[in-house]
């Protein structure tokens, strides 16, 4: 009757037979009587499944849909924290100089991919939340006040961990952000500020890329010359042709584009940008950026190229939790102000920016992609930044060890 | 830079002018309510008990493994689901019981179990530290898998040997009262043997639908005979032959008793959800037809979940020995779950086998069969938005 491939024939007669008894899946003990750690307390359930209490049902008008709405902020708070150990985590290899060794950076990757994999889930949840009707809210949504989203501790640690700007933050969010957190909290906060972001951290292991050194690979100034000389012989190219509209726009083109890399080379511009806030990144992090770009397929640069991938999606994924939202809240409540005091539905679109786009200037990055040709060529024999940092036999006889736990992860 | 419909150019440069642009911008005036009450919303959600409630076992036993933590979480917040899936069905259960069905939100229920089939996360754990705890302590799973109406005859055999020893004292009661309560199944199929048009002598559906399918496929038949003997015409006596059983066996009410193991739903109940099949589009049908849409996709949800933590579990431990102490292949029973006995509204699906042409249904005339827009009944105690009467 059915198209389960699991289904066997034997379990769909009228009679347990014998067969069915004495399946091999039907076998086994039952442990769980003895006694020892058991389920329920291992995940604390008792305070987890007893944090549920309507404020509706205290003030004696039990409205059905605010349990929903506990459970999913609830949710949420449960996740924030998972991807807190993870950022953390991470941050930590960062900080003790782990990531020099460079074995290391799978784990960097999985984690952060790992992250990227949460927040899917934190956007998805949404949907789950939509089928409350507006009106439904509306019968609850009187007694929450004070209580609002802007109190979310976790929320904003990990905004800050992850390296959002408090000079970007748009105006309401920047003025008001703080003051809802007193004592602990808001020292927890403070410190999570001044403690060495994912952002910053990331910039210093990009500046540390092999091959930037001006004494050796010179990457840099390999790549300016390329370009300059690339660009020189598109404009003969050009000029050679017969005159016509076309020509002119592909000159003006080509104008665009050689501005675009004068810029680039120009350190000082770089400088000013960097000070305004305009750019997030230092000057060496985005020439290490760039060549990660360039020469991602060399094994060495593989891994460190799918960091930069997991990053931005990062960046996209809490955009777009943002814009979810927005558009949920603007079904809820409309025009009406937040029950924490802001404008509502039009602060929140207006946080939906590339202002909160940590690593912004890595997706910007594409601006400056040139034909594959004018990337500097690498000679494996001579460049010797193509080897990883570690010994090699060293990392095969730990690699060894590492393969009796059954370590799993995927891209 | 980007090409988000909601950006505006202001936004994008942060020099001291634009700055001041921003401060008399409308969307970001606003007091601050809540700097005088700051916990309002971690006290509101009880935040102090769900994040303090990671305590790894390997931390605990002085070899921290990082990955138990995800593990830890990841649990948690399916049990946190499973509360919200009880908390919709026992609304819906209890809706039933006292006859107002007019209101359910069978949506509701369904978007909760979708939530929980979508995670899908991968992991390392190290099992030693958590041996003997196993999802089958599970005490809200078997909640819900009861009061949607998964039977104890139909569980699997290592199942229904040792799904209630793993709960003491009062879970264990919690656990027998659900298998007591009515059932979100028979609840449905009450009120499924209510639905109008079934009464004999009144429109009596099944009597001319039965005579309709037999007339429809007499003249089939007289039509297929005339044809010219060919190795066509024989496959089609042959399908017109499956077909009559299939019709036969549908209108047998003595073999629907007999093949009990295979039906969930009273043959009654079945002729109602065949009626509201038919007459899906009749405005007193239609929600009806949305509610049995939703029951079959949380059964196809359910089993979709129990496949993904299947898949899961094989490529995880293999054929290692569970941690609930089930056979050396656990993976193996898991996937002994994944099967029609736990659908609990497979008779729905199995409708699909009775479809007829649209000119076999018989015809509804609403100027005489009133039952198609007159609402059962008006009953002046129902009030929307309470849960408890009035």
């Amino acid at each position: 009757m059915s198209g389960c491939p699991f289904l066997g024939r034997k379990l769909f007669t009228s009679k347990p037979s014998q067969a069915e008894e004495e399946d091999e899946s039907q076998k086994g003990i039952n442990k769980a009587t003895k006694g020892g750690i058991v389920y329920g307390e291992y995940l604390q359930l008792d305070k987890v499944l007893n944090a549920q209490v309507l404020q509706s049902q205290q003030k004696g008008d039990k409205i059905h849909d605010e349990h929903l709405f506990i459970v999913t902020h609830q949710a949420y708070e449960l996740w924030f924290k998972q991807i807190l150990w993870e950022l953390d985590s991470v941050r930590d290899l960062f900080i003790k100089k782990h990531v020099r060794d460079e074995r290391n950076m799978l784990k960097v990757v999985s984690r952060i991919h790992r992250i990227t994999m949460i927040f899917k889930l934190l956007v998805e949840q949404f949907a789950v939340l939509e089928t409350m009707t507006a009106l439904d809210f509306f019968d609850f949504r009187e007694y929450l006040s004070p209580a609002s989203g802007f109190q979310s501790l976790q929320f904003r640690l990990l905004e800050a961990k992850i390296g959002v700007a408090d000079h970007l933050r748009v105006p309401y969010n920047r003025r008001h952000y703080r003051d809802n957190f007193h004592g602990q909290e808001s020292e927890t906060l403070l410190s999570s500020e001044q403690e060495p972001t994912l952002l910053q951290l990331v910039e210093k292991w990009l500046e540390r890329t092999p091959g930037l050194e001006n004494d050796g690979f010179n990457f840099w100034g390999k790549l300016q010359a390329n370009i300059e000389e690339g660009l020189k012989m598109e404009k003969h190219k050009l000029e050679k042709m017969e005159d016509s509209e076309v020509k002119e726009d592909l000159l003006a083109e080509l104008n665009k584009q050689t501005e675009i890399f004068t810029a680039l080379f120009d350190p000082k511009r770089h400088e000013h940008l960097l000070s305004k806030g305009e750019l997030r990144l230092s000057y060496k992090a985005l020439q290490g950026a760039l060549m990660i770009n360039f020469y991602r397929e060399e094994p060495r640069f593989q891994v460190p190229f799918q960091l930069l991938t997991a990053l931005m999606e990062i960046d996209t994924l809490m955009t777009k939790w943002r814009y979810n939202h927005v558009c949920m809240v603007h079904r809820m409540i409309g025009s009406k102000a937040g029950t924490g005091g802001s404008s509502g539905y039009h602060y929140l679109r207006s946080t939906v920016s590339d202002r909160y786009k940590v690593f912004v200037d890595l997706f910007n990055l594409t601006k400056f992609l040139v034909p594959r040709s004018w990337v500097p060529k690498l000679n494996p024999s001579i460049h010797k930044l193509l080897w990883s940092e570690c010994c090699f036999l060293k990392y095969f006889t730990l690699t060894l060890s590492l393969f009796q736990c059954h370590y799993t992860f995927r891209m | 830079m980007s090409g988000c419909p909601y950006f505006q150019k202001k936004f994008v440069s942060t020099s001291k002018q634009h700055l001041k642009e921003d401060e008399n911008d409308d969307s970001q005036t606003g007091v601050n309510k809540a700097s005088k009450g700051g916990r309002i919303y971690g006290d509101y959600l009880q935040l102090d008990k769900i994040v303090t409630s990671q305590v790894l076992q390997s931390e605990l036993k002085g070899n921290k493994i990082h990955d138990e933590h995800l593990f830890i979480v990841t649990h948690q917040a399916y049990e946190l689901w499973f509360k919200q899936v009880l908390w919709e069905l026992d609304s819906v259960r209890e809706i039933f019981i006292s006859g107002h069905v007019s209101s359910l939100k069978h949506e509701d229920l369904l978007f909760s179990i979708i939530a929980f089939s979508s995670i899908d996360l991968r992991f390392f754990v190290h099992r030693e530290y958590l041996s003997p705890a196993s999802g089958f302590q599970s005490l809200q799973f078997r909640l819900l898998e009861n009061k949607i109406g998964v039977p104890h005859n139909q569980r699997v055999p290592y199942n229904r040997r040792h799904y209630r020893d793993n709960f003491r004292d009062q879970e264990s009661e919690l656990l027998l009262h659900s298998e007591q309560e009515p059932m979100l199944l028979q609840l449905v199929e009450q009120w499924l043997e209510r639905t109008p048009g079934l009464e004999e002598d009144g429109f009596n559906f099944w009597g001319k639908l039965e005579t309709n399918i037999f007339e429809g496929l007499r003249r089939e038949k007289e039509q297929i005979e005339q044809k010219p003997a060919s190795e066509m015409k024989e496959e089609m006596m042959a399908e017109l032959i499956k077909q009559r059983d299939i019709f036969l066996s549908l209108f047998d009410v003595k073999r629907h008793d007999h093949s009990s193991r295979d039906r969930r739903l009273s043959y009654k109940a079945l002729q109602g959800a065949l009626m509201i099949y038919f007459y899906r589009e009749e405005p007193r049908f239609q929600v009806p037809f949305q509610l049995l849409t939703s029951l079959m996709d949380i059964d196809t949800l359910m089993t979709k979940w129990r496949y993904n933590h299947v898949c899961m579990v094989h490529r995880m431990i293999g054929s290692k020995d569970g941690t609930g102490g089930s056979s050396g292949y656990q993976y193996q029973y898991l996937r002994s779950t994944v099967s029609d006995r736990y659908k609990v509204f497979v008779d729905l699906f199995n409708l699909a086998t009775f479809l007829v042409p649209r000119e076999w249904v018989p015809k509804l005339d609403p100027s005489e069969h009133t039952f198609l827009y007159m609402a059962e009944c008006c009953d002046s105690s129902y009030c929307s938005s309470s849960d408890d009467s009035d």
